[in-house]
């Protein structure tokens, strides 16, 4: 409960930081809406174009699209400053004042920042997504509604692991970038497509080692009534948020893992 | 027991050795050679409730290790450290919660917003509840004088009135022990006398036990009753500060200005040690001679225009420290 408290407070801090800025926001919400706008555009022109991606259509593709950045902005706000400044934060030093502090460090440092341009990808994916369900014509029942809400949740704690884990090794190596690219930004990029149009061994990676496939592609399926589960249990379809939980409780235990290590070598 | 207990602490770094070089540099990405540094090496001292300690010793001495162990961000490599009789490092939360910390060249404030605000988080942070915040609040920014500038957003303040708003942000909480590391670099004569009042204020009123780094001597001078030493991660001297004067410093100069250019002294116990035309820096010992006899005898044998007694400094005996293990 204290963390909530904390919470709001710096998003108080926050938003009077950004009211000395105010130009500043609207500009970077802007240019961050107008260019993930025109992703959406692109996939869609594409997909029009040849008809459908192993059986999925454009509108379903954009769903897809829309609920793996839905997710990912959800994660983002929370995520993306503290995870992308970490390395930076151990190399000039600032990292020992987040440890000086009577919180839990993880939880301190996610407070402290927060990226709100993410909001904009969050209110255009949310938009799209309702788009879809509407052009589909599917009807949004209470247990789809509650089911996106889950799924959002859980999607976005599969991408905030992904963050955390590839920040992490900032405690060792310091610098984490390359890492994040490929694990995280360039790894995911396969989940913009249905992932039954790839091979085995990539449908395996997504779906078992780097499973960003319980964020869209198989909710999706509960979701735009399909069953497009390739080798695998149709009960993937509701694996999302146990998914979300089991790989952001590793993920945090990896934090711990990293902090230690931390408080005995130093930086 | 005390208040701070550190019983034979070490602190090794484990650090990739760089050589000169591309050869060098690309050999280093298949294979690192790496060199252990020792940057606390067997220390142990231990501090009561409301010492004011100064700690002192050249850059990279291990004086930042030291705090950083007692505040639990670094783990001892060997030793043991014990604070309030808590290990620091295992109740990490619980120590930081008795604890003010705070880093010459590091700020904690807001940059954008007036420091009331970032005073309100802390306030949050730490569970103070709001009358004694208030208190708090009152008490420290009248005895810094800072009514002026509270609402100016942190960003538009000047170093010193940055290093204020820093102190009590550290001290909001009525920690035991307040950690300073270097509270006057950059500052000017004025401000550094208001922070000095400040900290033994604090510490007369609250009792609070205060340990502060600095390479300014005036610092310790002033407010330190008590100074411990480090060089190369050993201590080097602890104890009070006129006894450490008297063991490092050189002794009393005398600065004379005679109103002969030409004058040789002819006595073994008093030694020229600069010379700058007529005026002469004559250094003595006060066991082997009085500062009274050492002055007398200077008067009765030459014309002079003017005499000044210089007590040892502790600069001077800092720099023989310094020089003498390095």
């Amino acid at each position: 409960m204290h963390y909530i408290g904390l919470y709001i407070e710096f998003i108080k801090l926050k938003i009077m930081g950004v009211a000395e800025y105010r130009k500043s926001f609207l500009l970077g919400a802007l240019a961050q809406a107008a260019a993930y706008g025109a992703e959406f555009l692109l996939i869609w022109v594409l997909v029009d174009k040849f008809q459908s991606v192993h059986g999925w259509g454009s509108y379903e593709v954009m769903f897809l699209y829309a609920l793996n950045l839905a997710s990912y902005a959800l994660a983002g706000f929370f995520l993306f400053t503290p995870c992308t400044q970490l390395s930076f934060m151990i190399k000039n030093g600032s990292f020992d004042e987040i440890l000086t502090r009577p919180l839990n460090s993880f939880l301190y440092l996610i407070s402290k920042e927060f990226n709100s341009a993410y909001i904009s990808h969050l209110l255009l994916s949310i938009f799209i997504i309702f788009i879809c369900f509407h052009q589909l014509g599917i009807a949004l029942t209470f247990v789809k509604w509650m089911g996106l809400l889950v799924c959002l949740l859980g999607g976005a704690l599969i991408q905030g692991a992904g963050f955390v884990a590839t920040s992490v090794p900032a405690f060792w190596f310091v610098e984490t970038q390359g890492l994040r690219n490929i694990f995280f930004f360039q790894l995911r990029n396969f989940i913009r497509y249905p992932v039954s149009a790839y091979n085995k061994f990539v449908q395996i990676v997504l779906t078992l080692l780097l499973p960003y496939a319980f964020i869209n592609f198989y909710p999706s399926q509960f979701f735009l009534e399909k069953s497009d589960f390739m080798m695998f249990s149709p009960s993937f379809q509701y694996g999302c948020p146990f998914v979300g939980l089991l790989l952001f409780g590793l993920s945090y235990w990896f934090w711990n893992v990293g902090i230690n290590h931390y408080k005995s070598t130093g930086s | 027991m005390a208040l701070i207990e550190l019983n034979d602490v070490c602190k090794e770094f484990k650090i990739f050795k760089r050589n000169k070089g591309f050869i060098h540099s690309v050999k280093s990405i298949v294979h690192r050679e790496y060199e252990i540094k020792k940057a606390v090496d067997h220390v142990s001292f231990s501090i009561e409730k409301g010492e004011l300690v100064g700690y002192i010793g050249p850059n990279g001495a291990g004086k930042s290790t030291t705090i950083k162990m007692l505040a639990g961000i670094l783990l001892p490599t060997s030793g043991s450290v014990l604070v309030n009789g808590r290990i620091p490092y295992k109740n990490r939360k619980e120590n930081a919660m008795r604890i003010g910390l705070v880093f010459g060249q590091r700020s904690q404030l807001y940059w954008n917003l007036p420091m009331e605000e970032t005073f309100d988080l802390y306030r949050k942070i730490y569970r103070i509840d709001k009358s004694r915040f208030k208190q708090n609040v009152e008490f420290y920014t009248a005895l810094l004088q800072m009514e002026d500038f509270l609402r100016t957003p942190v960003r538009q303040l000047s170093l010193g009135q940055r290093m204020r708003a820093e102190l009590v942000v550290s001290l909001l909480h009525d920690p035991d022990i307040l950690y300073l590391d270097e509270p006057t670099i950059g500052l000017d004569v004025l401000i550094k006398r208001n922070i000095r009042h400040f900290i033994k204020e604090i510490n007369r009123e609250k009792k609070m036990t205060v340990m502060l780094t600095t390479h300014d001597m005036d610092d310790i001078e002033q407010i330190c009753s008590r100074i411990i030493t480090i060089d190369k991660g050993k201590i080097v001297y602890d104890g009070d500060i006129d006894a450490f004067k008297d063991r490092f410093g050189n002794g009393h100069t005398l600065v004379v200005d005679f109103q002969d250019e030409h004058v040789a002294i002819r006595d073994a116990r008093l030694k020229v040690v600069k010379e700058e035309g007529a005026r002469k820096w004559i250094l003595f010992n006060k066991e082997q001679i009085s500062v009274a006899e050492a002055i007398t005898w200077v008067a009765r044998n030459y014309e002079i225009t003017d005499i000044q007694v210089k007590e040892p400094g502790i600069e001077e005996a800092v720099r023989g420290i310094y020089g003498e293990t390095g």
